[in-house]
């Protein structure tokens, strides 16, 4: 009886959130993975259930796995590139005795962009300032192929995605550093630990459920990864270094639209992130329990 | 920090109040502007086209059809033109397509319309005033089986751009062979000039490549190519010739071609960075524009040293249809009729600076036009071959690959079978 | 010692000016160029504007609608965040304090979902919007958001509830407020720095969203900035100083906001994140 009140109260407070939860998210997405399960092309009117047999097709499906590789080098690249220069800007920044506001500010700014917007700037300075800067100044390193070649285009897009990330992260590093008690600090000094060994030993520990939080977010968002490759390659040269994100959109949108196909494959690849989400938070929060 | 919540929260409360009343306060003042003895009939259109580079042009023609319509059938319309960039275009059309929300009228290529008659998507405009206007080799381009199902907009004979005056100080003439073209490309090299402009950022740029390359070889020597390759039972090795124009293309073109748009190439051919672009006469607006002094003119592109094969394409792009379900079906014909109207057509046609495809369109073409024609009049010139949608992506996409290097020849046929097989399903 | 530690000053300075300069680069290059003709751009990307004039964005701001468009994103921003934050804040302090199997079950469905990618939905997403009628509606949509993004701030509600003493609503409740005049009176000022977390990320997101309004508003006179901007790239998709002037004007309001709140912005994302 207790219980049914507080689950009646409850419910009372749960159910706004959960109308529009359930109309726009939940519906749809149950309603789409109905749609894995057909042959529907999304411009026909009719269409055929078909069983498993679009996520049998998912398992053969080449183009879609190499976009599955292609997210897994980005993911993993922009978790280690983007944690890394995000605390290492968030540690300095954090030393400074002057204008710690300021490049605080500075840096934080591109998050604040569209990253279509962004991606559009970035393009600007791939397609035509690089090229001046390698004719017109001398600066031959600079005369890539940056959209062309898909292990420079590879670095253009890691360039314009951390760029558009790293200061999110850094904001979030600077606070968990302000968190570390100075007197934990002077103490390692007083040891005789030499600032490497104070980071590591002492304030790294401390910052734990920061990294938790940043890789977390670079992971998730880093499997979804769509704007930046679309607005500077398109995904090109040929499928060189389209995400999964890409793949996915394209098989609903362009060519054969088989929306379908296209929804078991978004099914594949959320089951994809949720495995990988669980593992990491599992293995950090037991490192973090352990430290 | 409190203010900045309660700032931010009267902003929100003032501005969701806006919203709310906006609709309410703002239809009354639309309606008092009718002030005629019989009030007109209210009714809404609603059109979307994938050409936001002409907007304005049709923003003003939609003016003048409200104009008319009030005028005429003291009807007040309302129309909504909606034009996404041409990247989103095909998703949105679809979520409307798909949401039984489409559009009273909307474009599509001409090589789709196969597609979305089965889907139940076109109207059949035979019996309309404005299908004897329209020119026969161009309604060919947008019937099946004799059926008029859109109205054509943007229709060209295409083939290489390339520019008079460079041919001339250059002293070559247009090639009607692949060693006439490798020639050309020779003499232009010696004389210090670039032949090719590449632009390949986008993937339908090269794949117009293969657009010509494989409908002139098919035309010009394996009619039934096509057709058998429906019924999988055909190969690209067949037309292997098409990499002959490509290869060459490919080795003397521009620099830096997967750094460059469509729409910076043009720009960059209209300076005279390059003597010749395959590109289709739709880019002559960026070429004038950039350079209005440009001698602009187009030839057919060879495929191997049988002249048969060096033919100009025919095709109808964009294309205007008329929705089934259109809640306003006879305005919605009024509006399609309308485009291809006796008085105001030919001024919309040639500010857009599309080519004259119907009887309307009684202006003078651009000297490239007329080239182009030229071919047409002479025979040199096929149909664009219809193919599925996913194929000519795919070839986009490989050649992509293929100018990059990261696949062979036999890797580009091999790819391309199966994808037309599993097109085919 | 001092003079080293002088010089390894000045290097850290040094490293981060040219950090920002690189930060701020494409930003720089774009508002340089956007003041140029485009003859100008094409001959010398690098030069400096011959002058400074306005041409580009008068003709851009016109293009755009730029104050119809502005407002419609700040309305559509405004509600949606609004209503996120009603919603996920009486509910995420609910389910924090409940107790119950049913708790635990609709957190767990509020929070299994965050992973979905956007793709998967957009389509069914759409048929919904026709089935209720709020195509064209900023006010449909803001509820769209709100029910998009309950997830994320009810998981953060709720682990930012856990923080805080229980003691304080039991007085209410003592003084005889019902669980409404607790909420509001009580724990909703409690909440503020999560809540300011979240109004800043979601108005981020949702200015800076762009698919779902691209395929809900298909009425010009309600396009956000970003639809406004992309649709004048289609119109001019070979003229870089139109497209960067109108990336400057579509950015430009959120510059804006950022100077302005800077400090509540980037406390609000760190607090929140952290705790959450």
């Amino acid at each position: 009886m207790k219980n049914f009140k507080a689950n009646a109260s409850l419910m009372l407070f749960v159910t706004p959130a959960l109308i529009v939860y359930f109309i726009f998210k939940l519906m749809p997405a149950v309603s789409g993975l109905y749609y894995a399960m057909t042959d529907w092309n999304g411009i026909n009117k009719t269409f055929v259930f078909v069983g498993l047999s679009n996520f049998i097709e998912v398992l053969k499906d080449s183009y879609f796995w190499d976009s599955v590789l292609f997210t897994f080098k980005y993911v993993i690249v922009m978790v280690f590139v983007t944690n890394v220069i995000a605390l290492l800007l968030a540690v300095v920044i954090e030393n400074l005795h002057r204008a710690k506001g300021l490049f605080r500010t500075l840096f934080y700014m591109p998050n604040m962009i569209s990253m279509i917007i962004g991606g559009y700037m970035w393009m600007f300075i791939f397609t035509k300032v690089m090229y001046y800067l390698a004719d017109n100044w001398g600066w031959t390193f600079l005369d890539k192929s940056w959209i062309g070649d898909p292990k420079y285009a590879f670095i253009a897009i890691i360039v314009v995605a951390t760029w558009g990330a790293v200061g999110y992260l850094m904001i979030i590093y600077m606070a968990a550093l302000q968190g570390v008690p100075a007197a934990l600090k002077e103490a390692a000094l007083l040891d005789g630990a030499n600032p490497w060994q104070q980071f590591w030993h002492v304030i790294f520990p401390m910052i734990r459920h920061a990294v938790t939080i940043c890789v977390f977010w670079t992971l998730n968002s880093g499997f979804q990864v769509f704007d930046v490759i679309y607005s500077l390659t398109g995904g090109g040269p040929g499928r060189a270094t389209q995400s999964t994100a890409m793949n996915i959109f394209e098989e609903a949108f362009r060519g054969n639209v088989r929306y379908g196909y296209a929804t078991a494959k978004s099914t594949v690849l959320f089951a994809i992130v949720l495995v990988i989400t669980i593992i990491q938070i599992r293995a950090m929060q037991k490192k973090e329990q352990e430290a | 920090m409190k203010k900045f919540l309660v700032l931010s929260l009267i902003v929100c409360l003032v501005l969701s109040l806006v919203a709310c009343s906006n609709d309410a306060v703002s239809d009354p003042t639309e309606t008092t502007e009718v002030g005629s003895t019989e009030s007109p009939r209210v009714a809404e259109l609603n059109i979307m086209m994938s050409i936001p580079q002409y907007m304005d042009q049709w923003d003003t023609y939609v003016k003048q059809f409200e104009a008319k319509m009030l005028a005429e059938e003291n009807i007040k319309v309302k129309v909504n033109l909606e034009m996404p960039s041409s990247d989103q275009y095909e998703s949105v059309l679809q979520a409307r397509l798909t949401g039984g929300d489409a559009p009273d009228l909307y474009t599509l290529h001409s090589n789709n319309i196969a597609t979305y008659d089965k889907a139940g998507n076109l109207t059949d405009l035979s019996a309309e005033p404005l299908a004897d206007k329209i020119y026969d080799n161009v309604r060919e381009t947008v019937s099946i089986e004799g059926r008029l199902l859109g109205v054509p907009l943007e229709s060209q004979a295409w083939g290489v751009l390339y520019n008079k005056e460079i041919f001339a100080a250059a002293g070559v003439e247009i090639p009607k062979t692949l060693d006439d073209l490798k020639n050309i490309t020779e003499v232009l090299k010696e004389k210090g000039y670039t032949p090719f402009m590449l632009a390949y950022q986008e993937q339908w740029v090269p794949q117009l490549m293969t657009a010509l390359t494989l409908g002139g070889k098919v035309s010009g020597e394996i009619p039934d190519w096509v057709d058998r390759m429906y019924a999988d039972n055909g190969s690209y090795e067949e037309v292997i010739d098409i990499f002959g124009p490509i290869d060459l293309i490919m080795a003397n073109g521009t620099d830096r071609a997967m750094e460059m748009g469509s729409e910076s190439g043009a720009a960059e051919f209209a300076m005279g960075k390059a003597a010749m672009f395959v590109q289709g006469t739709w880019a002559s607006g960026t070429i004038m524009t950039t350079n209005p002094d440009m001698k602009l003119g187009v030839f057919a592109l060879p495929v191997n040293n049988n002249e048969a094969c060096t033919l100009v394409n025919l095709s109808t792009s964009t294309t205007l249809a008329v929705h089934p379900d259109a809640k306003e079906m006879d305005l919605a014909l009024k509006f399609a009729n309308y485009v291809l109207d006796d008085q105001d057509s030919a001024g919309l046609f040639q500010a857009c600076s599309f080519n004259p495809l119907a009887t309307v369109h009684n202006y003078e073409p651009a000297s490239w036009v007329a080239d182009a024609s030229a071919f047409v009049a002479e025979g040199k010139a096929y149909k664009d071959l219809v193919l599925p949608s996913a194929v000519t992506d795919e070839q986009g996409k490989l050649l992509q690959e293929y100018y990059v290097k990261t696949i062979t020849k036999e890797d580009f046929v091999k790819r391309m079978d199966e994808v037309f097989k599993s097109s085919n399903k | 010692m001092t003079k080293r530690l002088r010089l390894t000053q000045i290097l850290v300075y040094l490293f981060l000016t040219i950090a920002a300069f690189f930060c701020l680069l494409p930003i720089l290059m774009a508002i340089m160029n956007s003041f140029k003709t485009n003859g100008e751009l094409l001959t010398d990307v690098m030069a400096l504007p011959k002058g400074l004039s306005f041409d580009n964005y008068i003709r851009t701001f016109n293009k755009m609608h730029y104050m119809r468009s502005l407002l419609n994103t700040v309305i559509l921003s405004g509600l949606s965040v609004t209503l996120m934050v009603l919603f996920s804040a009486l509910a995420g302090w609910r389910l924090c304090r409940t107790k119950t199997k049913l708790s635990a079950f609709i957190l767990g469905l509020f929070i299994f979902s965050m992973l979905i990618p956007f793709s998967s939905i957009m389509i069914p997403l759409y048929k919904v919007v026709l089935a209720l009628g709020i195509k064209n509606s900023l006010v449909g949509l803001s509820f769209i958001y709100a029910g998009l993004g309950v997830s994320m701030a009810i998981f953060l509600y709720h682990g930012f509830v856990k923080g805080i003493p229980i003691e304080l609503e039991e007085a209410a409740a003592i003084d005889g407020c019902n669980a409404f005049q607790t909420f509001f009176l009580v724990v909703l000022p409690m909440l503020k720095p999560v809540t300011i977390t979240i109004v800043i990320t979601n108005v981020l997101w949702i200015w800076n969203d762009f698919l779902l309004p691209l395929i809900v508003i298909s009425d010009n006179k309600k396009y956000t900035l970003l639809l406004s901007t992309n649709t004048l790239f289609g119109q001019y998709s070979s003229d870089w100083t139109a497209i960067l002037s109108a990336l400057i004007l579509a950015a430009l309001p959120v510059i804006i906001f950022y100077s302005f709140f800077q400090k509540q912005i980037l406390e609000g994302i760190s607090e929140g994140s952290l705790k959450g």
